[in-house]
């Protein structure tokens, strides 16, 4: 049986891991390379590497870090930030990424999507959704929450996912940070219109809230604060889950 | 499986021993036993522990003579550490190169035990004191991310003692305890002999931050050099292999029994054991001795996870066939849950109000628990408390 | 001991390359027959359709010499699509012919209620022992990336199965050949563990 993910995602700005709330206020959380062979160390299910930046050289940056968290973690590795071109990607893979997560590409030229998909199989791709709720509605945004996009979510998960991604990580900015819980509305919203698997992202802070993720259909649970900033490891996480009967890889 | 979601508060505990699932690494079986009380039933039931001490042998003779010391053996005074050091000194005669980290909190009756150990066995020590400034920067940060604030002492502990093979030539380590004793991260089931590396620290040891990480953490508002994470580092590992290093517990080849060992050393070296904060005195006096902050520590795990040292020690002794249930909940209802005495001098040393602390943890407690701030009552005081280093008032 | 990767473009072995250096292992990329001489082991890693795979090692003239180095009896290992390269044919991207070395056919994984590709984490039921599972406990996970899967001609070459709306091998196991449907160097301590296992082991059971 296909087991569920914990997912530590990490925010790579100016060569540090940081954490940020709401989008914003980063704080330092620690070196991409010692952090990663902490998760690998863990046994983390997978990890997500996020470049945040967008000024100078920052894919390179990017591949770079990948190359030196390859060296050292043998589990699966989802690079992202800031790619826009199938030379992007392959440069990611090479270095040693399993999947990339586009974003903002994926509003502009889809094209991108499919040909990444095309050449390395749907499996290798991820579509980020970053979401606002406002007005009680749910509004997609780009380029790490500064671009309000007008497609609709419902659209939007089906156009991603007929271009070419074979997962889905969706992640809502008023959560980010709060370690209040996932919103559970947008993610059974998105687990109902996606026939990929979806991963939630943005909001935890405790176990219970990936119980909840969990039980509310994600197949991943991507989680920064949670730890970074308690008491928490992804082995307790894997303890505490099998508790609650959700069952997690048997290392 | 059995439905173990509990109401806030009300904590699912095994069957067997009453460990709550808040307890890390705990995991439930179908008989709602834990699996600590499974370890256990293996160590005792199915562990080959004739095959283990012949390894024992066959390790200490291959290292013997060869360096400067057989070994190293980490010491830090208290039970565990002193029945090593002191069973592979008279059962094996080895050498050892005795080294101690030492946290900044070492109680007077812990450095009395340790002078008349180290005097009795007739053993070189070296004895090494971090940077009380960084100390206390590093305490704050950890209690922040973490609800621990120990980072220092857990990262010192284990990395240091790696520095001083590297610097000694001296390739074998001798820890104690084995972790599969009170967690699962390591895992009696597998039938292997824990490995004491870097794999082990960053999976638990050095609660997720290593000392590259705890640099950007701090370097903002405390004047740091990159040296001076150096003793928090776990040492790179082409030296540990240039070295031949093998860092093992003796508690993987000898079956680990605190109440036999702790009366051994007792009897045989004059090890003392000492009153300590929030346990029923007299009944456990050989359980974490060395630590003037241990009070504190017990009492953020009981804020956070709603158990502390009492419900850790009777367990062992209900698991252990020593004690009944009910006799633990009466020890557990009237000595856990008070306030330390010692979280008056970790407050003054962090210069941090209780209700600064109180911020901290509450945002660090860990499910379906809920603490209750407002009716914990103080605790009682260690008869060494007006002992304790206090910063001076200027 | 001298570990040889396969590398001739049919997917990237750095990951795997990573995983052996890290056992401690010395790795030395195959790309011609000649690579295959001085090497104690091979790998055959692999990621992409079968058709396309084995024109890529027939353009680098290694597709008998890979043959004639199993029979010989030194220890080959295929990874992934690597595996699938391993059995008599393949159907994905056009019917061709494998190395033959495992019995079987690669066909298309056919349920139709779950989503493919086959990707995640999920366990391998250990059907007999072997040098390569040692220390390796029952019903552990591995990760998997795969649309296809091996139909097995011969039931004894099969050392373990996976559930993914059907049973299929998941590792696999003949004379000197092994084969993982699973990516070694992506499932952690036990994978890193088998990939120890391989390349210590001097291919007899």
């Amino acid at each position: 049986m296909l087991k569920r993910r914990i997912i530590p995602i990490e925010l790579l700005s100016g060569g540090r891991l940081v954490k940020t709330r709401g989008f914003h206020d980063p704080r330092d959380v620690g070196d991409p390379v010692k952090s990663s062979k902490v998760y690998s160390d863990q046994d983390a299910d997978e990890l997500v590497l996020l470049q945040i930046d967008r000024e100078g050289r920052q894919l390179v940056a990017l591949v770079e870090a990948v190359t030196r968290i390859a060296e050292y973690c043998f589990v699966p590795l989802t690079a992202g930030g800031g790619i826009s071109s199938l030379d992007d990607a392959a440069g990611l893979f090479t270095a040693g990424a399993d999947k990339v997560l586009l974003n903002s590409i994926t509003y502009r030229d889809r094209s991108v999507l499919t040909r990444i998909a095309e050449r390395y199989g749907r499996q290798a791709v991820v579509a980020g959704i970053d979401v606002r709720e406002e007005e009680g509605r749910f509004v997609l945004y780009s380029r790490c929450g500064r671009q309000r996009e007008s497609v609709t979510l419902g659209a939007h998960v089906a156009d991603v996912v007929a271009a070419g991604a074979g997962e889905l990580m969706i992640q809502s900015i008023d959560r980010d940070g709060m370690m209040q819980g996932y919103d559970l509305g947008l993610l059974r919203k998105v687990v109902a219109a996606s026939p990929v698997p979806v991963i939630a992202a943005a909001g935890a802070g405790h176990f219970l809230h990936l119980k909840e993720a969990f039980d509310a259909g994600a197949d991943g649970a991507a989680c920064g604060s949670l730890f970074n900033f308690g008491d928490n490891n992804p082995l307790r996480a894997k303890s505490f889950l099998k508790n609650q009967g959700i069952p997690l890889k048997r290392i | 499986m059995p439905a173990l979601l509990s109401p806030a508060g009300n904590l699912s505990r095994c069957s067997k021993c009453g460990l709550p699932e808040t307890y890390e690494t705990l995991e439930f079986d179908t008989q709602g036993v834990c699996n600590i009380c499974r370890q256990q039933e293996f160590k005792h039931g199915a562990i080959d522990w004739a095959a283990r001490k012949t390894m024992l042998e066959g390790l200490i003779e291959e290292y013997r003579g060869k360096y400067d010391y057989d070994c190293i053996v980490p010491f830090s005074g208290g039970k565990d550490s002193t029945f090593t050091l002191y069973h592979l000194v008279k059962e094996y005669r080895i050498k050892p190169l005795v080294v101690q980290f030492n946290h900044g909190f070492m109680r007077p009756n812990l450095l009395a035990n340790n002078e008349r150990t180290l005097r009795r066995l007739g053993v070189d020590a070296i004895s090494f004191t971090p940077n009380w400034k960084l100390v206390k920067r590093l305490m704050r940060e950890a209690l922040i991310r973490k609800g621990d604030f120990c980072w220092h002492c857990h990262t010192g502990i284990f990395a240091y003692p790696m520095h001083v093979a590297i610097k000694f030539n001296v390739p074998l380590v001798f820890w104690g305890e084995p972790s599969s004793e009170y967690t699962a991260y390591y895992d009696y089931r597998d039938d292997a002999v824990e490995e004491v590396d870097e794999n082990r620290f960053n999976r638990f040891v050095n609660l997720g931050i290593t000392a590259e990480d705890m640099r950007g953490m701090i370097e903002s508002d405390f004047p740091l050099d990159p040296r001076d994470l150096i003793p928090y580092s776990y040492p790179p590992l082409r030296d540990l292999k240039r070295l031949r290093y093998r860092s093992v517990c003796l508690g993987s080849f000898i079956p680990w029994d605190v109440k036999r060992q702790s009366k051994l050393i007792m009897d045989e070296l004059g090890w003392q054991g000492d009153e300590v904060e929030g346990m029923p005195p007299g009944l456990y006096s050989y359980e974490k001795i060395e630590c003037a902050m241990q009070g504190v520590r017990d009492y953020l795990k009981y804020l956070k996870r709603g158990y502390a040292r009492v419900t850790q020690m009777t367990a062992l002794d209900i698991r252990n066939g020593r004690m009944q249930k009910e006799e633990a909940n009466k020890m557990i209802a009237e000595w856990e849950g008070k306030k330390p005495p010692s979280l008056e001098v970790f407050l003054d040393y962090l210069e941090m109000s209780e209700a600064e602390f109180n911020g901290i943890v509450e945002k660090l407690v860990v499910p379906p628990h809920k603490p209750d701030f407002q009716t914990i009552q103080w605790g009682r005081r260690t008869p060494d408390f007006e002992r304790w280093y206090r910063e001076p008032k200027n | 001991m001298s570990i040889g990767i396969v590398d001739v473009g049919i997917g990237n072995i750095g990951s795997l390359r990573n995983a052996v250096l890290s056992q401690g292992w010395d790795v030395v990329s195959v790309q011609a027959e000649d690579d295959l001489e001085a090497i104690t082991h091979l790998l055959l890693p692999g990621v992409g359709a079968f058709g396309a795979a084995m024109e890529q090692l027939a353009r680098a003239g290694l597709v008998e010499p890979i043959r004639r180095f199993a029979m010989a009896g030194r220890p080959l290992m295929g990874i992934c699509l690597g595996m699938q390269l391993l059995a008599d044919r393949g159907a994905e991207g056009g019917d061709a012919a494998g190395l033959a070395l495992i019995p079987g056919q690669v066909v298309a994984m056919t349920h139709s209620h779950l989503p493919l590709p086959h990707v995640g984490w999920n366990e391998a039921h250990q059907l007999r022992p072997h040098p390569v599972l040692r220390g390796i406990r029952d019903d552990i996970d591995f990760y998997f990336v795969h649309s296809f899967r091996l139909a097995a001609g011969d039931a004894t070459a099969v050392l373990a199965e996976t559930e993914y709306g059907e049973r299929f091998p998941s590792i696999v196991a003949k004379g000197s050949v092994i084969g993982t449907q699973f990516h070694p160097e992506k499932s952690q301590t036990n994978g890193l563990r088998m990939l120890d296992n391989f390349c210590a082991w001097d291919a007899a059971c």
